[in-house]
């Protein structure tokens, strides 16, 4: 790339306005060829990949019982981790259309980042499915394809329209990004040469600039944004009937659906804050992500928080209240049983630790908001885990009760879950801008020769 | 002979001409290019036989399907299991399959074992019999309880070369009930006890539905007089300090101090005297030094409940007093026999329900004192060749004190006839393996009267050869004789069985191969109690070892009697219905003395005795007697040599008898099962025991029900059934053709296993191993719960057979996303295998947990896989499975009928754990069919659906138990420590 040295008008000079030239030369900056720190993490990200693959080739090859699922437990970190990724990609859609419509301007900075996490997290999640198929190689089985036997998925099940849900969130979101990019894509081939330049210039797909395109490129956009809203409320609420649809104590309960959309919010804006933190440290970004985009993610996880812990109260409030033997017994259980610590976990990263962000400088301090959002992260993969396994554990039928304990061969293919994610979006900063630099430009004045009369337009 | 050949000879409607045995027979794959007449493919062919595995000789039906046996059935016209079998019956599948068989002959050279050919294996063994010549007494032969023509030849062989008289060894040989019954009645016999015939039945330590005398045939009496059937019931009172399988199933299970049965069986006698509940005063002698009053202090029985013993035994009409299981069984064995023929006497009850005539083939077992002679015997040297016949084990069945293997190293020729390898052969220097008895022909007789035949049912699987054969052709080579001369003239051993037949059958052979046998009437009889008496000596029993010791309960395990089960892996993973524990030895310690002595259960712990050690891991039992331990015997070694990942074969042992002296009984001969005191010292490891149920406690959840005997009794008057009734918006489900339905009566299941085992034999359920099964991996489609109500020291024990239900509103069904999982429309939860995605939603929805998922690719271990049954599928990695009702079984019974051009009928389609149910608790049929027996069933007053508001509408209907409310039993038994 020819781009000029950058200069960066982060750190010390983090008041002063960038303009339309900063922005293209700084966006365009993230894409420089990388450091060896760059390099160290994506070695780490790829060996752990690679363990995980192993792993998972194992278990296909000499079955499920290599993870540690059993009676009753049929169901464990698999679908935990897949719960978990699912709920990460909400933020991205939520952020980029929900908050598009509402025209929240400080979206701007963090949306591309957002929808990228988003996608690669639903991409993530889509593995589970798979991973925890017992005969993975049928799992096309749940597709509706036609067949000479006239065979159809069972469109009763939650595990089908799970399919669907997830199917329609990707593809949607992948278009909505895609369509969001064609501008900055072409900057970034005008910005480029060689071979970069041909690949950009197909991806820009002719885009100059002019105003039928604009026009064109607005409805566009809203007209997905709109699409994309409906969505956000609903793939967690499919994901969460996977639950509330089964006759286990602790899953059945119509509390399922806003609970676990919530829960995705408040995990996809600490997953956010996890991804664009080390991105504004790194690539000095301090100009574009401002501290008052930071101070507006904590009061969103701060206000998901104080309502996930609502939920809470009124989970147990309905258990007890329920007078259901089998739901007391089964929410005594959790609470005093093995798995106790497991919710000990949840409650304390999920209900006390954002309370720290009622303190204004916790919500634009770097490091508190980092530790807040990496136990945000480590709280709703617990809620995950505690609505599967121990629920399974205490179920109806005494004889069967009993405890799940991981194996080498599924914590493995969870890690390795990570490592895929992190592989994507690893990459992705490095290939396309991972600020948008068209909205961006949006939020700042026009370039105008004359700097009066550019304040009075 | 060829396998065309094989077949018209022995097919049960076959030929007679059998010209050379089967024992030149090598295996053969099946392929026929010519097709026989007598095998149809697919179409199974069934022989006639008899069980071998215990003395107890039931009637087996063996189904044979292009020339395997796949599965074992009871044979319905035997008078002994009349179509039942227990699970060690089931399971002898496992045996004849097993891989651990010994193919051909083989010779120990020092530690190593060498294949030597037929020919000279059998010159090897001439020689060593030739050189006995001159030295009379120097030949032994064991076997075990041969009560037919293969004893007689044992007999005449042996005598013809100068041997020993053949010694038969059962370590459970009830040598004291017949030394009780000579001195009471003058008659050395066992007798048969007519559970049915009985009102009330008093069993002091009998272990009469697991192993006792004849298992089955008593499970099928005790159902008939003891399970509720239209108000109509027994009673049934068990006193022992353990409270064992048996001892669940009694309306008053009485816990005693070890060794005080017979005070205890005194002393109620006494106060049947002194309350004048009988008219017969004749045995005030013998009693006449009993005190109650002592013996309720020793025994730690209240005086209370001795008394209500006494008067609910003297009020039947009429009783059966039975007793002496093995766990009870010490130096004062035959006084207890003695005081139990007394109560019997006394109650009217000899010649009604102890019926002399029809006695027991036990009559014929080498007393324990007379085998420790000839150990003695070969300790001292003074035999140079012993003949172990199969199915005996004496390395390990017989007391550690006798110290058995250095005995028999010092005999300096040893052939062991046993087909599998064990402590015994592990000792033998030649090894010729015999038939199985699937494979072999012969005869049984469990009682007078009952003439049990038995045929091959199959080639050999591996090459065997008759004992038999081998001793009829060693013999003629040693006797220097021809065939058809001399003593043994015979060329086969099947020559000589059908010659010993022939007066029996007289030329109607087939019908004799066709029913298994030949059964005759016995007249009973009669028999009259020994004019004096001398008072018999009422106290406890005398135990060695440490005073402050706990005493050895020793007993018989239901799974492997004497050991002779244990190398069957079905037998090793169904868990032992009281503990639940699958796979390892275990020592039952009270829980209380646990927690003195600081042991948690699964904690190996030290068992020591003055003749030996064992070390097992704890079971914690809050109902044994503080004052007992109790151990299992039978728990040998791990299934397969060839495949250790089970469970190591190290922790797969654990022998009580090891911890037994050698000494007897004095009166009966008997071995001294109760007489050591042992002391526990942790050893600091751990090695918890795969407990198989969570919990007994249903925590209030009524899976098992039980409704005390008034109510049952005004319900059955009344027929009322109140049902949950579960709205719905759906409209119900239209059943076209049938209905399949079961019922399970927990009244009249006993909790033996059997339906388990016969369930696995059925439809291919592989064996997982310890590991597996202990994390909730088994894949029985049916357990056997035991849920245990009230005071945990002495619960009212329920048991509960749990399969699939069949829901109609099944939660597993739409929770499938690819409809691999769903309803028939003759109603049943069908799965389809080939559909399976496996993403076991199913399984986390089905309430009862009765779906099995498929973790892993299980093999069936060579030559196991030809007991598969070729008409059920094995099922692949990664899919569901479970109770199907037996759908191969229902789909051949439809056809049949629609052959007949008629509708299912009620015992047209028996399920495999229907048909094998000792006391007939399991019931299937068409619901929708009015006057069948499970649409009867399903609307009786007792009738419930397991978690049924649940609102799931099961197929299967289960009977409460009727708990009969005796008077308050107090917790019994301080006893002393």
């Amino acid at each position: 790339m020819s781009a000029p040295e950058p200069r960066p008008i982060a750190g010390g000079a983090a008041t002063a306005e960038p303009t339309f030239a900063d922005v293209n030369r700084d966006v365009l900056a993230t894409l420089r060829p990388p450091g060896n720190l760059y390099f160290a993490w994506m070695s780490l990200v790829g060996l752990l990949l690679a363990c995980g693959f192993l792993a998972w080739a194992y278990q296909i090859f000499y079955g499920m019982g290599a993870a540690g699922k059993r009676t009753p437990q049929m169901w464990a970190m698999y679908i935990t981790t897949f719960v978990f990724w699912i709920g990460i990609g909400h933020a991205g859609t939520l952020i980029s259309a929900v908050l598009y419509l509402f025209r929240a301007r400080w979206r701007t900075s963090i949306y591309r980042a957002a929808e990228a996490m988003t996608i690669f997290a639903v991409l993530t999640a889509g593995l589970f499915p798979l991973i925890h198929a017992g005969r993975m190689w049928f799992a096309y089985f749940l597709l509706p394809y036609p067949n000479q036997r006239y065979l159809w998925p069972n469109f009763k099940s939650p595990l089908v329209w799970d399919v669907f849900a997830i199917s329609t969130y990707l593809s949607i979101s992948t278009v909505f990004f895609i369509v969001g990019l064609v501008p900055d894509i072409a900057a970034l081939r005008d910005a480029s040469t060689g071979w970069r330049r041909r690949i950009y210039a197909m991806l820009a797909l002719g885009w100059e600039g002019s105003d039928r395109q604009w026009r064109h490129y607005r409805r566009a956009y809203g007209l997905f944004a709109a699409l994309a809203t409906p969505l956000v409320l609903s793939v967690h609420s499919v994901v969460s009937w996977d639950f509330a649809m089964a006759l286990v104590p602790g899953w059945h309960s119509t509390l399922f659906a806003p609970f676990f959309v919530d829960g995705a919010i408040f995990s996809g804006f600490a997953m956010v804050l996890v991804l664009v933190l080390p991105m504004r440290h790194f690539f000095r970004l301090h100009a574009y992500i401002r501290d008052r985009h930071l101070d507006a993610m904590a009061k969103l996880i701060l206000v998901t928080g104080l309502v996930l812990t609502y939920f809470y109260i009124c989970e147990l409030f309905t258990s007890w209240y329920s007078g259901d033997h089998f739901e007391k017994a089964s929410l005594f259980w959790r609470l005093t049983g093995t798995y106790w610590w497991a919710l000990g976990t949840m409650y304390f990263c999920n209900c006390v630790a954002p309370l720290i962000l009622f303190w204004r400088k916790a919500r634009t301090n770097s490091v508190i908001l980092y530790i807040v959002s990496v136990l945000v992260l480590i709280g709703m993969w617990f809620e995950r885990f505690n609505i599967i396994v121990p629920s399974l554990a205490h179920d109806f039928y005494p004889a069967t009760w009993g405890i799940y304990v991981p194996t080498i061969t599924d914590s493995t293919i969870i890690v390795g879950s990570f490592a895929w994610f992190f592989l994507l979006f690893l990459g992705f900063i490095k290939v396309m801008p991972s600020l948008s630099i068209v909205e961006v430009k949006e939020t700042i004045p026009p370039p105008m020769k004359d700097a009066r009369h550019a304040g009075l337009h | 002979m060829n396998r065309r050949d094989f077949f018209k000879i022995v097919a049960t409607t076959g030929a007679t001409a059998a010209a050379a045995g089967c024992q030149q027979a090598t295996e053969q794959i099946l392929p026929l290019v010519v097709p026989n007449d007598n095998l149809v493919p697919g179409v199974a062919a069934w022989f006639a036989t008899v069980c071998r595995e215990c003395p107890a000789g039931c009637g087996v039906l063996a189904r044979n399907r292009e020339g395997r046996v796949v599965k074992l059935e009871g044979n319905a016209e035997h008078p002994v299991n009349r179509g039942a079998l227990c699970a060690r019956g089931q399971a002898a599948l496992q045996g004849l399959y097993h891989p651990d068989r010994v193919a051909g002959p083989h010779r120990r050279e020092g530690e190593a074992w060498r294949a030597v050919g037929w020919d000279d294996a059998l010159k090897l063994f001439g020689e060593r019999l030739g050189a006995l010549k001159g030295k009379p007494r120097a030949l032994a032969v064991v076997s075990q309880l041969e009560s037919g023509s293969l004893g007689a030849l044992l007999d005449r062989w042996s005598q013809a070369l100068g041997g020993r008289p053949r010694v038969t060894l059962e370590p459970f040989g009830y040598e004291a009930i017949r030394s009780g019954n000579q001195l009471t009645f003058g008659r050395d016999a066992v007798p048969y006890h007519a559970f049915e015939a009985a009102e009330v039945v008093l069993s002091f330590g009998a272990d009469f539905l697991e192993t006792w005398v004849s298992n089955v045939q008593a499970a099928r009496g005790f159902a008939r007089m003891h399970a509720f059937r239209e108000g109509k019931t027994g009673t049934f009172i068990h006193v022992e300090p353990r409270q064992s399988l048996t001892a669940s199933s009694a309306d008053e299970w009485v816990r005693n101090a070890p060794g005080t049965e017979a005070a205890v069986a005194l002393a109620v006698l006494r106060l049947m005297l002194e309350g004048g509940l009988t008219a017969d005063k004749r045995y005030g002698d013998a009693v006449a030094a009993v005190d109650p009053k002592r013996v309720a202090e020793e025994s730690g029985v209240p005086l209370e409940t001795l008394k209500h013993v006494a008067k609910t035994f003297a009020s039947a009409r009429p009783g059966l007093a039975v007793g002496g299981g093995v766990a009870v069984t010490g130096s004062q064995a035959t006084a207890l026999q003695v005081a139990v023929n007394l109560l019997n006497a006394a109650a009217g009850n000899v010649g009604k329900t102890v019926r002399f005539g029809p006695d027991h083939a036990y009559g014929r077992v080498t007393p324990y004192a007379e085998v420790a002679r000839l150990v003695q015997a070969m300790a001292g040297g003074e035999v140079d060749v012993l003949v172990l016949g199969a199915g005996v084990n004496p390395a390990f069945t017989l007391p550690g004190g006798l110290k058995v293997a250095e005995a028999i190293r010092k005999v300096p020729f040893v052939v062991s006839f046993s087909n599998l390898p064990d402590e015994t052969t592990a000792l033998a220097h030649l090894v010729l393996p015999d038939t199985h008895w699937l494979e072999s022909w012969g005869d049984y007789a469990p009682h007078d009267g009952v003439l049990g035949l038995m045929q091959p049912t199959m080639q050999p699987i591996r090459e065997a050869r008759p004992m038999g054969d081998v001793l009829l052709e060693v013999g003629r080579s040693v006797l220097g004789s021809e065939e058809g001369k001399g003593p043994l003239p015979w060329s086969t051993f099947e020559q000589y069985l059908r010659a010993a037949w022939e007066p029996i059958v007289k030329g109607q052979w087939e019908a004799a191969l066709h029913q298994g046998g030949v059964w005759r009437d016995v007249p009973p009889a009669a028999v009259t109690v020994a004019a004096k008496l001398d008072g018999v000596d009422a106290g406890p029993a005398k135990l060695e070892g440490p005073a402050d010791g706990l005493a050895l309960l020793a007993y018989p395990s239901l799974r492997f009697y004497d050991g002779r089960g244990a190398t069957r892996a079905w037998l090793q993973e169904v868990p032992d219905p009281m503990t639940q524990i699958a796979w390892d030895p275990w020592v039952e310690i009270n829980a209380q003395t646990a927690t003195r002595l600081g042991i948690r259960q699964g904690d190996v712990v030290r068992v020591t005795s003055p003749h030996g050690a064992v070390e097992l891991p704890a079971y914690l039992s809050p109902s044994l007697h503080p004052g007992a331990v109790a151990v299992p015997i039978g728990h040998r070694y791990a299934p397969y040599h060839v495949r250790l990942k089970y469970v190591p074969p190290a922790q797969g042992a654990g022998n009580p008898m090891a911890l037994l002296p050698a000494g007897a009984d004095a009166a009966s001969g008997a071995p001294a099962f109760l007489s050591v005191r042992v002391a526990l010292v942790k050893t600091g490891a751990r090695r918890p025991p795969a407990v198989l149920q969570a919990t007994h406690d249903q925590d209030h959840r009524e899976i098992a029900r039980h409704v005390d005997l008034t109510r049952a009794r005004d319900d059955a008057l009344r027929g009322t059934r109140k049902e949950h009734d579960h709205p719905s918006m759906y409209s119900e489900q239209r059943y076209r053709g049938y209905r399949w339905g079961m019922t399970v009566d927990v009244d009249a299941c006993i909790g033996c296993q059997a339906c388990a085992v016969a369930c696995q034999a059925e439809n291919n359920v592989p064996v997982v191993g310890k590991a597996e099964a202990s994390y909730g991996r088994q894949l029985h489609w049916l357990r056997l719960e035991r849920w245990a109500e009230g005071d945990p020291a002495h619960p009212q024990n329920l048991f509960l057979p749990m399969f699939c239900q069949h829901c109609e509103v099944a939660p597993c069904e739409p929770v499938c996303p690819v409809f691999a999982a769903y309803r028939t429309d003759e109603g049943l939860n069908g799965q389809v295998y080939n559909r399976c995605v496996g993403t076991r939603y199913c399984g986390n929805n089905c309430p009862y947990h009765v779906r099995r998922f498929n973790w892993w690719n299980y093999d069936f271990p060579a030559p196991l896989e030809i007991q598969l049954n070729p008409d059920v599928t094995v099922r692949q990695l990664g899919v569901m499975e479970k109770c199907t009702m037996c759908v191969q079984r229902i789909v051949a019974g439809k056809d049949r009928a629609r052959e007949d051009k008629r509708a299912v009928r009620d015992g047209d389609i028996v399920t495999a754990c229907q048909q094998t149910c000792p006391t007939q608790a399991i019931t299937f049929g068409n619901l929708k069919d009015e006057g069948s027996t499970v649409s009867t069933q399903s609307h009786s007053p007792r009738a419930y659906h397991v978690l049924d508001e649940l609102g799931t509408r099961p197929g299967v209907t289960y009977l409460s138990k009727v708990v009969r409310a005796h008077e308050p039993s107090p917790a019994a038994g301080k006893g002393h420590a």
